[in-house]
């Protein structure tokens, strides 16, 4: 079993994501940490599409909806991992960034010194969800950090 | 926080656009604008002026944001905007002076395409206000819009609305009783049969009520617009949210894309088609890209389709009191209760008072003869200003004597029989007349060439009501490129799952019954 003392765990509450959060954990020393990254992918800021027909109020009541919507499912990812990391007495951090998935995890990664990146596998192909999904290619070509891609459950 | 940027982005496009002027205004383009068209080529007006006027704006503004100080306030505010919409005019005045009319040229070198009688550009809509919005929607997608542009291009929202504002101006009263009618009764029919089939459709497939509600209110009202106004009132999920979005988006462009060929291989006349479109296409901003595909140097088709916008915002605020009401039966956990006087009062449409108001105005005779519409600037004697060289020459005559027994209609064999008699129009009635035989598109090209020539040489039009337009077309044209950059890829991406099942069954349902309904039973007047 691999273990870390300083892990990057970048998920957002998918089964993939969950997946990687229980691998994530497990790896961890009872004195490791975690920071834990959680991307509101942008294409949000386009989610108001071309409607032009709406009042101004109209627009900015589906704004902040959004935005509590959005958190709302931040704050129950943070508080499964927050309260996973604190059973094994794991030092717990989180950070949301608005952005490209593989960006912000990219650009986080060189903010400390990470022994480990751990993300979720790609949703397999048939189940809803968003599509936003971190470029494996990217990551390979600009992380300077070991990665693990957890797989699938059940897949 | 100072939102003017420090770049030399405005500037530099105040000095593209006097250049252009320049090079129009010296001649050194002419050698372009007749491999463009020569004497067809309708702009050359407008390449003499409005480049001027927008350029010295942009320079003298560019200027003072790029070398100026600026502090926080309002005026910083609505000075950021500036940028993007010369951004925005920029692009609608490329594609209209120079893009659409090269592409005209290249498709009639290609030749006609099979038995239609149509050149490609004309099959596919293929004009200045389609590929301006194709070309917003590439400039968003390939290359981002840039930081300093981002508060201008939400101003297209407000060309848009304004375009609709002044439109209030060109309709007679019968005019807009007669349409009004109509699209009340289309979108009475097509919105409730829609949302209804969205949730009878949502309740068998077993989908959550949130999901249910927030789609039946895009795929049945207006869109992605009904959709942000009904995603709070019925809770709705970000995911949900996602996919009722991206469905939408997918179909609303496709649409604009398919409908005006459709319309052309049907040889539709201007209300239907106006009617088809503004019933038919789920999202609200595409029914105005497809009307001016459809008829790109004419308003008469975006009149109707506008029509039936507004009503479909009108029926708004009623369908999100409908939902909010359903949803709240249908959830426990849901205690609130509607508070329907602030929906109403939240989703009203401001700008369609503005519409009325300008209607209104406009019947009062501040912008043109109260009477301008019955007929005041119909003349066909020499004192009421016809020139005697107008009246119709034998070949021309002759084109419409061979032609005459295909026309069904008595009152519009009339008209024609007393235009081949007199070579002139000799009543208002046959004007009227022989509008709606134009607009029918029963006769060959040539003699409804013909017919419209006859109909100038009789009809003038108010020089305000001229120039308002102008306006719209400009609106029109400027508020679709900016709506065209706020349509993503990755908004459409999301279209997906069961809502695109919904949607799909839906949307081609909307669209096909609506088609045979406006075939059967919309004439070609109004």
């Amino acid at each position: 079993m691999i273990s870390s003392k300083n892990v990057l765990l970048s998920s957002h509450g998918t089964d993939g994501a969950q997946a990687a959060e229980r691998a994530a954990i497990a790896m961890c020393e009872t004195d490791a940490s975690i920071d834990h990254l959680l991307v509101v992918p942008d294409l949000w800021k386009d989610m108001m599409g071309d409607d032009w027909l709406n009042n101004g109020s109209t627009r900015d009541r589906y704004g902040r909806y959004i935005e509590s919507e959005l958190g709302k499912e931040i704050d129950q990812h943070i508080a499964r991992v927050r309260q996973q990391a604190e059973e094994k007495g794991i030092r717990y951090q989180c950070k949301v960034i608005l952005g490209k998935p593989d960006q912000c995890l990219t650009s986080t990664c060189k903010e400390s010194n990470y022994d480990m990146v751990v993300i979720g596998s790609p949703r397999p192909k048939g189940l809803s969800g968003l599509r936003s999904r971190m470029t494996t290619e990217s990551l390979a070509k600009n992380l300077t950090t070991p990665l693990l891609i957890v797989p699938y459950p059940n897949g | 926080m100072v939102y003017t940027k420090k770049s030399p982005a405005l500037l530099v496009i105040g000095i593209i656009m006097l250049a252009i002027w320049f090079m129009a205004d010296s001649g050194a383009l002419s050698g372009y604008i007749e491999h463009l068209g020569g004497k067809k080529y309708k702009y050359l007006a407008e390449l003499t002026t409005l480049p001027l006027y927008f350029g010295v704006l942009s320079v003298l503004i560019g200027g003072w944001q790029l070398f100026g100080t600026h502090s926080e306030g309002q005026w910083d505010y609505f000075s950021s905007a500036i940028a993007g919409a010369m951004f925005i005019l920029i692009i609608a005045m490329m594609v209209r002076w120079f893009v659409a009319p090269e592409v005209a040229v290249v498709s009639k070198m290609m030749g006609k395409v099979g038995d239609t009688g149509k050149y490609i550009h004309k099959l596919l809509g293929l004009n200045y206000v389609v590929i301006g919005i194709v070309v917003g929607i590439v400039t968003v997608n390939v290359f981002r819009v840039p930081e300093w542009a981002e508060n201008g291009v939400r101003l297209s929202r407000l060309g848009l609305k304004t375009g609709v504002i002044l439109l209030g101006t060109l309709y007679s009263a019968a005019e807009l009783k007669n349409l009004g009618g109509l699209s009340i009764i289309m979108i009475g029919f097509f919105v409730l049969g829609s949302v209804g089939i969205v949730l009878w459709m949502g309740a068998r497939m077993k989908i959550p009520n949130s999901m249910g509600g927030v789609l039946s209110a895009g795929m049945g009202v207006c869109g992605v617009s009904a959709t942000v106004a009904a995603a709070p009132v019925v809770q709705a999920k970000s995911v949900e949210i996602a996919y009722t979005i991206g469905t939408i988006l997918l179909w609303g462009v496709g649409c604009m894309f398919i409908f005006p060929v459709v319309g052309n291989l049907l040889g539709m006349n201007y209300v239907q088609f106006g009617a088809w479109a503004g019933t038919g296409i789920l999202n609200s901003a595409q029914v105005a890209g497809a009307a001016l595909a459809f008829q790109p140097d004419g308003i008469e088709t975006l009149k109707v389709a506008e029509i039936f916008n507004i009503t479909r915002v009108l029926v708004l605020p009623i369908i999100v009191i409908w939902l909010a009401v359903w949803y709240v039966k249908r959830e426990e956990s849901v205690t609130e209760t509607v508070n329907v006087g602030r929906v109403i009062f939240e989703k009203f449409p401001v700008f369609v008072i503005g519409f009325i108001l300008l209607f209104a105005l406009s019947s009062t005779g501040i912008f043109a003869p109260a009477n301008h519409y019955k007929g005041k600037y119909f003349g066909n004697t020499a004192e009421s200003g016809f020139k005697e060289s107008k009246l119709l020459k034998a070949d021309k005559i002759a084109v419409l004597s061979a032609e005459i027994n295909k026309i069904q209609r008595q009152d519009r064999k009339t008209a024609v029989q007393n235009l081949i008699d007199n070579g002139k129009v000799m009543s208002i009635e046959d004007d009227d007349a022989l509008r709606g035989l134009v607009n029918a598109k029963v006769l060959s090209k040539d003699a409804n060439k013909i017919l419209k020539g006859a109909h100038k040489a009789v009809r003038h039009t108010a020089k305000k009501i001229k120039a308002f337009r102008n306006w719209i077309t400009w609106l029109f044209a400027f508020g679709l490129v900016g709506l065209g950059m706020q349509i993503t890829m990755s908004a459409m991406k999301q279209a997906g799952g069961q809502p695109a099942i919904i949607g799909a069954v839906v949307g081609t349902l909307k669209a096909v019954l609506s088609l045979v309904v406006v075939m059967m039973f919309v004439s070609g007047s109004i």
